[in-house]
């Protein structure tokens, strides 16, 4: 099972390196709970795109959970 | 030149006397592992009350709001606290939840009751009694959530159609206050109270074993507590255990409550510890050691659920008074382990934090009123997404399970005329609705001297 549906061809670069970015499995973290996810990232330098569609909804939904009362 | 940490003064505060309920200054004094709340009445001595005790310093376990006074204040403050209530202009906090009594019967005898039931029931008020009593919350605290208490509300045949009222009224949770016996009895009673409107019933819950039933509530009640369960499950009822704990009673199944809560998740959506209060008549005061603290059940709950449940999963609360309550979020994993979700304590602010501005009690209050409404109401399940057949991350793994087995665990001290506390009082977010029309804090409206003298319950003409 793939740990991650985003990865997709994408039109952004990495801006210092100028290189193309590449899927990758990255931790992502939030208030003591990670999540192995793959994501579009710089091989060079390791810059991380999250898409506005994963940073609006399940990131967001996923921060919602976690945060306190 | 030193000073002594193990007894120190942590705090000026005010209560009253036990006795003759005269308003006074009080302290909370830091003696070793345990505080005290330590008061004199010129008439009747000093009292001082164990409040704090274990190894989770008092000092931090702090969540600073900035205090939000009513929206419609229905009393002007002339004696001072404790004595105006309704709610006054000095009050610190909005209604969280609002307690609705709608009957003063019962079908149990407790010893420890909160609403003294039972006693020379009188009427119960009407459904048209009722909608003023709701009109008047929703005045006063807006559309909060609510919860039918008594007495027992079971005891009424029209509370499907109390509910609808509240509903019809514009109150979006409604959650019920209930020991369970005629949901447990009557398989077909919990659908009805359902498709009232009803979300969550607050079921109490003090052990797994009968012989704690009968301690507490003078029946064997293990059995119907567990058809209840089954039956709000069918239903579509969230349920949350309540158990009041009392040292030498039930402190020893603590985590026996928490893993049988856990059987029945989703259904269970989790489990609210109450340390036992003493109200009515104590000629002499209730001795320490039938108090438990709130992090001495943190504690147990860290003992008796060791690997599973640490102290540093709780945190202080962001709605009541940080020493009214603790809570924790968990999410019940498939393999049956559990995982704290949040930060529990660090989350909050700490005396580190000086530098942020506080949030106020008014957003602290609208958080509350929200989670409440979405953890202890059975859970929204949507559906699966439309092309099914595409990989699930750790994301959508995690948010699939979250939606149905989160599972909350906290605990809520209330104030007896010993340990009362009124800057804890000022920052009370459950609100009794009296009969007479007035908003009173939980624990003002609850609260008796020692010969059994309220301020407020049955104290005032509707």
């Amino acid at each position: 099972m793939s740990t991650f549906s985003f990865i997709s061809p994408t039109t952004w670069r990495c801006a210092p390196c100028n290189g193309e970015l590449q899927p990758e499995k990255v931790n992502v973290s939030y208030m003591g709970s990670i999540f192995t996810v793959e994501l579009m990232v710089c091989p060079s330098c390791g810059f991380v795109l999250i898409p506005e569609d994963l940073a609006l909804g399940k990131m967001h939904a996923v921060e919602q959970l976690l945060e306190d009362k | 030149m030193s000073i002594d940490h193990q007894h120190r003064i942590l705090a000026h505060t005010r209560s009253v006397c036990p006795v003759c309920l005269k308003a006074l200054a009080a302290v909370r004094r830091q003696e070793g592992e345990a505080v005290f709340l330590i008061k004199n009445c010129p008439e009747h001595g000093e009292f001082r009350t164990c409040i704090w005790r274990g190894s989770i310093p008092m000092p931090s376990w702090q969540r600073p709001k900035k205090p939000s006074a009513p929206l419609a204040p229905v009393v002007v403050t002339e004696k001072g606290c404790p004595f105006d209530c309704g709610l006054c202009s000095a009050h610190g906090q909005h209604t969280c939840t609002a307690l609705l009594e709608i009957t003063a019967r019962c079908n149990l005898r407790c010893q420890l009751c909160f609403a003294d039931a039972g006693s020379g029931a009188g009427q119960d008020p009407g459904l048209d009694r009722l909608a003023v009593l709701y009109d008047e919350i929703m005045r006063a605290g807006g559309p909060c959530n609510i919860q039918l208490s008594g007495g027992e509300p079971t005891m009424r045949d029209d509370l499907a159609e109390i509910i609808r009222l509240g509903r019809s009224k514009g109150f979006p949770f409604i959650q019920l206050n209930t020991n369970g016996i005629r949901l447990g009895s009557d398989p077909s009673y919990a659908l009805s109270l359902q498709e009232a409107g009803l979300a969550s019933v607050f079921l109490q819950f003090d052990g797994i074993s009968d012989d704690v039933h009968e301690a507490i509530r003078g029946r064997a009640l293990a059995l119907i507590k567990e058809q209840a369960i089954v039956h709000c499950g069918v239903a579509g009822l969230g349920v949350v255990l309540v158990p009041t704990i009392i040292p030498g009673v039930n402190t020893d199944q603590i985590g026996d409550i928490v893993r049988y809560g856990l059987r029945f998740s989703p259904v269970v959506r989790g489990v609210h510890f109450q340390p036992v209060s003493y109200f009515g008549r104590y000629p002499s005061p209730p001795r320490d050691q039938d108090r438990i603290t709130l992090p001495e059940i943190m504690e147990q709950l860290a003992r008796q659920c060791e690997g599973e449940i640490r102290t540093d999963h709780f945190a202080p609360p962001a709605c009541e008074h940080a020493l009214c309550s603790f809570h924790a979020n968990y999410l019940l994993q498939p393999d049956g382990s559990l995982r704290a979700l949040g930060a529990g304590g660090q989350a909050c602010c700490h005396p580190s934090d000086a530098g942020a501005p506080s949030p106020t009690a008014m957003e602290g209050r609208d958080k509350s009123v929200s989670f409440t409404a979405r953890q202890w109401a059975a859970p929204v399940v949507c559906d699966a997404p439309e092309n099914s057949a595409a990989p699930e991350d750790e994301l959508d793994i995690f948010l699939r399970r979250a939606q149905t087995h989160r599972f909350s665990i906290s605990g809520m001290a209330f104030q007896d005329a010993w340990n009362l506390d009124l800057e804890r009082l000022q920052g009370c977010c459950i609100h009794v609705m009296s009969p007479a029309g007035k908003l009173i804090p939980f624990c003002a409206y609850n609260f008796t001297s020692s010969e059994g003298g309220s301020l407020y319950r049955m104290a005032e003409a509707p």
